[in-house]
């Protein structure tokens, strides 16, 4: 079983020591590496939460600035992918799992990164106007950014694994965004339903992805994407297939995933408009897109992905038509839009793929516009409610204007960009054959177009045509140039790009094609006039049905709204409510609070886990002789034996079990002594000392006998089970003691390069500053925040009512008058620079000699305790110059600067250097920058343990306890006192 | 020379060994905790000094180099165990006596452990 262990250890130390070796490759001579682009957005999101104490403005121009900076780094790199090259950074970050920092930019990522930079930037604009003052604007900011980082990340890794951390940050930082008005019911629910659905998603895309790249061999997104023979072949295909799909259609709102969405429309309108028109939402479709080349093509994906896009596509029209929240509408047309996009990629041809990229960007810029018109809308009018709307041309003549061109668009009116896209989508539909029926896809395609057409009059008729009402709940009118400048700006793409296709967007178009079909640059013609092809008709009939409906809009929303409809929102609520209390009823059955059910649930599953492997096992013959029993040993065995057996007899009084427990501390202690190993005796004598302090103190609080609680039959299933799990923790210590390691040890590793690797001749010392020297760091900051959780809890009991009991606690016995006695005040007080003195020694000896960080710590942390029992707490915490916390993270850092201090010498973190000096008078000795590190453990033990002491003390606080003197009996201050009255 | 610090060693050892004993079988004999309270003294002064005058003794003649780790155990022991004797005394006096059946304390009122009200306030 160590063998075993110390193997664990030796890949353990490899994984590590690989992680030092960074990798850095680039190519394509980049003016902005990738690795700033992706990190810019994560380092700037502190920015804002700092600077917002500065005031909003500075705020905001800094994420402005940040988001700018992205952008034209990325638009920088874009010649050269234009060129057709592929633009990569990579850095071998974790190769023995297969998880690197790999980013590449090609086509597509440049069409996304684009989209989620440039339209960020609008967005950062519009935000600034319409939050209000009493949103936190610095916190939005920083999520912001957050999520446009992990966005960023997901468009241009180039490692799967990379990919899915991206892909879960974005699902954690949308959370927040959505849920950023946490007032509002509607916002937490909403960020609560959004993270489920799409987390759960997202771990499904862990599964499918693990399996892609099992298939592959390779992690690498471009190793994966060139093996599509393969992938496809594998009978791993489909499964890997539908849990990928899962992930993105969770995430782009896939019917019967879709709902999720319109709920997220609690957010502020900002949000809203970046994570459903260009961003979160798009996410999924990126993922298929970036997979077409290895997955499309099949029956399967053409099955899945074509038909759950073409019903998204219609279901989303429809429900849009009978919205009557301005927001809510927009959504489900983006619902429909994602579908219209899936489609297209599911169809699989590369005719398809080209439409759905065309269509992203087209969707990007109408649908963000709109979005941010609504908001406007809100804004101004204070409801988004259609039904109260209407009229609004005449009051906000900008707005109508950037809404009509937007919902056009949308529409799919000729000469807008919405009309190009929806043009190939229907030219595709229209040769498409699903099962044998060659009607069935064109037609509903048709019938998706026509509500979609028909909405989007709606969007324009409902609210802005009509006559001028005058029951708005304000006067709306048009807001400042700050808010209506970001959609005009993507209302003139709109119109630009419908105009002038092949000027404005041909390029892209086809570099982002190009990659997502696999590499082919293809002629792409993008023009507003094909000639009176079926798509041109099947267009005609959509506008004029769209037109028909709007007509017919009223008492068609008579019909719908009589009609009964699943709630999706219920269902959703159903399935949790049932899972939550199905795992409350597991939880509240193991874990009730009782520590005696605790232990034996881990002990019988412990004791049938080892049963199994005895019974399942074979033993090997003892190799080993035991020894000759000596006197000594003997007598230390008995005592411990006797201590142990009277725990269990007195275990009810708490006293004298915390002596009993001392007591075998302390021959544990004698043990390590006679076995040669000093520093651990040292170390188990002073942990010893402060537990004992800390368990008294304890004490103080709780009842001096335990009650008797367990019935006699609990009682027996306890002892059962705690005399079989001795039993056999006995046995198994004695079988590994009579027998060799299977494995050699690393033991004798430590030994033989002590002090040749780590310069120290204690070989303890050394595996704990320098060998392992990771694990201990990783152990003082545990530490650390431990000491911090215990001064927590105790901070949160005493805000509690508990507060109010404790002070009015009366002592269970008589007091003493004389608490802090003068003979124990003076010993404390002349103890105190002797064993600070001994903390000192047994700190520089440790290196060589028993001793370290870790002891000292405890011994410096005994000397300060003394102060406390001798004098009272509240009187030496009066003489306190520094918080304990700043101790522990004064220790953290010192240690970890330490560890980063040897990057500088170009060696692994925590590669420990030492030399040997002579200053004259002294005699020669070794400094190593193990010491440092070691001061490190020393302040964060002190740290720890006083503050653990001084949060449990704080409960034993009382008005009036304070001592004014540190001892409360002084024959000299008497004396002080007589002759300063005579004198008076 | 070599036999008379032999027989120094020894003494020291036999002397610590006998009032180690001695200080045990106190505890246990002696029955009224005041009295029982001079037993372990026994072993952490003549008991303990004895063995490490042994040790001292040890060190320069059979190991060939001076120790002084004894004293700084005496010292620590000289520091420890009064204070220890005074808090078991107190506790004592505290828990077990009450002011009636105490020796009057002179020029004081009371004994100064039972000088406080129910919340450890001295008047």
């Amino acid at each position: 079983m160590a063998g075993i262990g110390a193997q664990g250890l030796d890949s353990g130390k490899n994984i590590l020591t690989h992680m030092g070796k960074f990798r850095i490759e680039r190519t394509g001579g980049i003016p902005l590496s990738l690795f700033l682009i992706v990190a810019l957005p994560f380092l700037g999101s502190v920015l804002p939460a700092l600077l917002i104490r500065a005031g909003r403005n500075s705020a905001y121009l800094s994420t402005a600035a940040v988001t700018l900076l992205a952008l034209v780094g990325l638009l920088l790199n874009a010649p050269a992918v234009m060129r057709g090259e592929t633009v990569t950074a990579r850095l071998d970050w974790l190769p023995g799992l297969g998880l690197n920092a790999n980013f590449f930019l090609d086509g597509l990522g440049l069409l996304f990164a684009g989209l989620i930079l440039g339209i960020g930037l609008l967005i950062i604009i519009y935000a600034r106007f319409y939050l209000s003052r009493e949103d936190p604007m610095g916190q939005f900011y920083s999520y912001l950014l957050l999520f446009q980082g992990a966005m960023v990340g997901i468009v241009l890794s180039d490692n799967v694994l990379l990919l899915l951390i991206f892909w879960e940050l974005t699902s954690l930082s949308s959370f927040l965004l959505i849920g950023y008005w946490r007032h509002l019911p509607e916002g937490r629910q909403g960020a609560r339903m959004a993270l489920a659905v799409t987390g759960a998603g997202g771990l499904a895309m862990i599964a499918g992805m693990l399996l892609l790249g099992h298939v592959a061999g390779s992690y690498d997104l471009t190793a994966i994407l060139d093996q599509r023979e393969a992938i496809q072949a594998s009978p791993l295909y489909l499964p890997a297939l539908v849990l990928i799909l899962l992930g993105c259609f969770t995430k782009s709102a896939q019917f019967p995933f879709h709902f999720w969405l319109p709920h997220a429309m609690a957010a502020p309108t900002p949000v809203s408009a970046y994570l459903h028109s260009a961003t979160m939402v798009k996410a999924g479709l990126f993922l298929m897109a970036r997979m077409w080349p290895v997955l499309s093509g099949t029956e399967a994906w053409f099955y899945l992905v074509g038909t759950t896009g073409l019903l998204t596509m219609l279901i989303g029209a429809v429900i849009a038509l009978f919205k009557d929240d301005l927001k809510a509408l927009l959504a489900f047309s983006t619902v429909s839009h994602l579908g219209l996009i899936t489609m297209l990629l599911g169809f699989g041809t590369k005719a398809a793929a080209i439409g759905a990229v065309f269509h992203i960007i087209n969707h990007a810029t109408f649908k963000a516009a709109l979005f941010m018109t609504a908001g406007i809308v809100d804004h101004a009018a204070h409801t988004r409610d259609i039904k109260r709307l209407g009229g609004l041309r005449k009051l906000m003549p900008t707005t109508f204007t950037l809404a009509t061109v937007a919902a056009l668009s949308m529409a799919g009116i000729p000469p807008l960009n919405g009309f190009l896209s929806k043009e190939m989508m229907l030219e595709e539909a229209a040769h498409t054959v699903w099962a044998d029926y060659g009607w069935l896809v064109p037609t509903l395609a048709t019938l998706a177009a026509l509500f979609s057409a028909a909405y989007s009059f709606r969007y324009v008729a409902h609210v802005f045509l009509g006559p001028v009402r005058d029951d708005y709940p304000t006067e709306p009118h048009d807001p400042g140039a700050g808010m209506w400048m970001p959609p005009a700006l993507l209302t003139l793409l709109v119109v630009l790009i419908g105009l002038f296709p092949m000027a404005m967007a041909s390029t892209l178009v086809e570099t982002a094609a190009g990659a997502v079909t696999g590499g082919q640059v293809q002629q792409v013609h993008l023009k507003l006039w094909h000639g009176m092809t079926p798509a041109l008709v099947m267009s005609i009939i959509a506008i004029a049905g769209g037109v028909v409906l709007l007509g017919a809009h009223g008492w068609l929303d008579r019909v719908w709204n009589a009609m009964p409809r699943p709630e999706a929102k219920e269902i959703f609520d159903a399935l949790v409510g049932a899972a939550t209390r199905a795992s409350r009823a597991v939880t509240d059955t193991l874990h009730d609070g009782s520590m005696t059910r605790y232990g034996a649930i881990l002990l019988a599953f412990v004791l049938a886990l080892t049963g199994y492997a005895w019974f399942s096992g074979t033993l090997a013959a003892p190799t080993r002789r035991t020894m000759e029993i000596a006197i000594i040993p003997l007598l230390g065995w008995i005592g411990v034996i006797l201590a142990t057996a009277l725990v269990v007899i007195f275990h009810r009084n708490r006293l004298v079990t915390l002596v009993l427990i001392g007591v075998v501390g302390l021959v544990v202690s004698l043990a390590f002594t006679y076995l040669s190993a000093p520093d651990l005796a040292l170390t188990q004598i002073s942990v010893e000392v402060v537990t004992v302090v800390l368990m008294l103190l304890a004490l103080n609080f709780l009842p001096r006998e335990t009650p008797l609680e367990s019935s006699p039959m609990r009682r027996m299933r306890d002892a059962a089970l705690s005399i079989a799990a001795g039993l056999g923790v006995g046995g198994l210590i004695y079988a590994l003691m009579v027998r060799d390691f299977a494995f050699p040890t690393i033991s004798d590793y430590h030994l033989a390069n002590s002090y040749s690797g780590g310069g120290g001749t204690n070989v303890v010392n050394v595996i704990l500053v320098d060998f392992r020297g990771y694990d201990t760091f990783g152990e003082i900051t545990v530490l650390g925040i431990a000491a911090i959780v215990i001064f927590a809890v105790t901070r949160a009991v005493l805000n509690s009512p508990v507060r109010a009991y404790l002070l009015n606690r009366k002592p269970s016995e008589p007091q003493s008058g004389d608490a802090h006695p003068m003979i124990m005040v003076v010993a404390t007080r002349m103890m105190m620079p002797v064993a600070l003195m001994v903390a000192t020694y047994i700190f520089l000896r440790g290196h060589n000699l028993p001793g370290g960080g870790f002891i000292a710590g405890l011994i410096a942390a005994i000397a300060l305790v003394m102060q406390y029992m001798a004098s009272g707490f509240s009187w030496a915490a009066e003489r306190l110059r520094f918080p304990y916390s700043a101790l522990i993270g004064s220790g953290v850092l010192v240690a970890a600067a330490t560890g980063i201090g040897s990057w500088l010498a170009g060696k692994p973190f925590l590669t420990s250097a030492f030399g040997y000096f002579h200053f004259p008078p002294l005699e020669k000795f070794e400094l190593a920058t193990a010491m440092l590190f070691d001061l490190g453990v020393f302040l964060a033990v002190v740290g720890a343990v006083l503050l653990a002491l001084e949060s449990l003390a704080r409960f034993a606080w009382r008005p009036g306890i304070a001592s004014e003197f540190p001892m409360d009996i002084n024959p000299a201050r008497e004396v002080e006192e007589t002759t300063a009255e005579e004198a008076r | 020379m070599e036999s008379l610090a032999e027989i120094l060693i020894s003494a020291g050892l036999v002397i610590g060994g006998i009032f180690g004993l001695v200080g045990s079988f106190g505890l246990i004999k002696l029955r009224d905790p005041m009295s029982r309270l001079h037993a372990p003294t026994k072993a952490t002064t003549l008991g303990v000094g004895g063995t490490l005058i042994a040790s001292m003794i040890h060190a320069p003649l059979f190991e060939g180099h001076l120790s002084f780790h004894e004293l700084l155990i005496t010292l620590f022991l000289f520091l420890t165990a009064p204070v220890t004797a005074f808090f078991i005394a107190k506790v004592h006096l505290h828990r077990n006596e009450r002011p009636e059946t105490l020796p009057t304390p002179g020029e004081d009122r009371l004994w100064a452990t039972h000088d406080a009200d129910r919340d450890g306030n001295r008047d």
